[in-house]
């Protein structure tokens, strides 16, 4: 009895959550700046209403509800691609400087994570003769991985040149960084245990999605923090010396 | 079962990691604040005399083999504390000009979008050139840069004038870097 408060709690909660994201989202502006997190938050919202009809009609948790979940996962993970290419984007816009090879790092890392993804997919089959079932954890399993390693560049990226993360683009990356390292290890759990769900996996999984979305709402809900430490004029440097002295050792 | 225990700790190793680098991702405010204290004083015409290929032909021709390969590599040990000074001031100048970014003084806005520009392209140019130099650590003996350097003077001349024009005045960050 416990157990299925929690976890109705913990399907019901985020989403009335994100709910008020989306709202906020609206009202402050946000919606054009992240237009592709909008939309994964509406859809997100649009699924569990679908899902959550069906576990209430007669079909409850059978083979239609599976149908839907698969179906929605799907276009849940196209949508979450988009969101990683937005914050990418989004560091491309504020420093142009890192356009020409931040691009083309994402391009070769995505590349060697589809690889890697790949290679999991061959080494670690499903032993479930439910072909939805494997393909819907499979694909699920390749993509974790792939949003998990280009995550991870970003966070690289951003650490290694030291570049000021706006706390709303930082909010979003961090959830959906955790959510996704969190899928990578319960879709694994999931395809070797070859059923729809665990208990154990879902409470877990649902519960860091609920941080996720708590992660969303304190980054995306409160204001913009002010610099407190605008230096004017900006000090002289010689930076363009030093690079004109890497850029002739490095082309040599 | 052993490749979904590898996975599981996969996870676990990009949760960490992500946790860890997300963590690090602001220099504290302290050094925001008083980048001068945090800034190494770096002498790019040292470093340009470590780097240069006439000056490594000098010692290749001068000294035995293995006075060479020793000296060598004391000089792009050296170089390459050069670079990371130079890269780890041009993170702090990044961060400073990113505030600046928002002056309402359109000179120091201008000026500062331009800092954090050559900021980048320094870091990016040091994370190529290190493992240039530690190779070259690796082989000191090898021709690792057959090119000379085909600097000009009058090239030089307007590196400095360019840069003159980005000078302003300072709180005495001017001799850190």
């Amino acid at each position: 009895m416990t157990l299925s408060v929690l976890s109705y709690y913990l399907w019901i909660c985020p989403h009335l959550l994100l709910g008020a994201i989306l709202f906020a989202m609206v009202r402050s502006g946000l919606r054009r700046q992240f237009p592709m997190f909008f939309l994964y938050t509406a859809f997100e919202i649009l699924q569990f209403v679908v899902l959550f009809s069906i576990s209430r009609t007669p079909i409850h948790f059978g083979e239609g509800y599976v149908r839907t979940y698969s179906v929605g996962l799907g276009i849940s993970t196209v949508i979450r691609f988009g969101v990683i290419y937005e914050l990418f984007r989004h560091f491309f816009r504020q420093y142009p400087a890192l356009n020409g090879p931040g691009r083309r790092l994402f391009r070769g890392a995505t590349i060697a994570l589809l690889l890697v993804a790949a290679g999991v997919a061959v080494l670690a089959p499903s032993k479930s003769p439910n072909f939805l079932l494997n393909a819907t954890y499979a694909t699920d399993r390749a993509v974790s991985v792939l949003q998990c390693g280009l995550l991870i560049l970003l966070f690289s990226l951003s650490r290694y040149f030291a570049l000021a993360w706006r706390s709303h683009a930082f909010g979003i990356a961090l959830g959906l960084g955790i959510f996704a390292s969190v899928e990578l290890a319960a879709s694994s759990v999931w395809l070797h245990l070859a059923a729809f769900g665990n208990r154990a996996v879902n409470l877990f999984t649902m519960a860091t999605y609920h941080l996720c979305v708590l992660i969303w709402m304190f980054y995306l809900l409160r204001p913009e923090r002010a610099t407190s430490y605008v230096l004017t004029p900006v000090p002289e440097h010689n930076l363009e010396m030093w690079n004109s002295e890497l850029q002739r050792l490095v082309h040599r | 079962m052993i490749t979904t225990i590898i996975l599981v700790l996969m996870a676990l190793l990009a949760l960490l990691c992500l946790l860890w680098l997300a963590k690090g991702r602001t220099l504290s405010t302290n050094v925001l604040q008083n980048p001068t204290e945090h800034m190494r004083a770096v002498d790019v015409e040292a470093f340009r005399n470590l780097v240069d290929p006439e000056e490594e032909e000098f010692l290749r021709t001068h000294l035995s083999p293995p006075e060479f390969r020793r000296i060598q590599r004391e000089r792009l040990r050296a170089a390459v504390d050069y670079v990371s000074c130079a890269a780890q001031n041009a993170a702090i100048l990044l961060r400073v000009a990113d505030a600046g970014r928002r002056s309402s003084d359109p000179a120091t806005a201008e000026a500062a979008e331009k800092l954090v520009d050559n900021a980048i392209r320094l870091r990016l140019y040091a994370s190529l050139a290190i493992p240039r130099l530690y190779l070259g650590m690796i082989l000191p003996g090898a021709h690792i840069s057959p090119v000379r350097i085909a600097e000009s003077y009058e090239q030089m001349t307007r590196l400095v004038v360019l840069l003159g024009c980005l000078q302003y005045p300072t709180r005495g960050i001017s001799a850190a870097l």
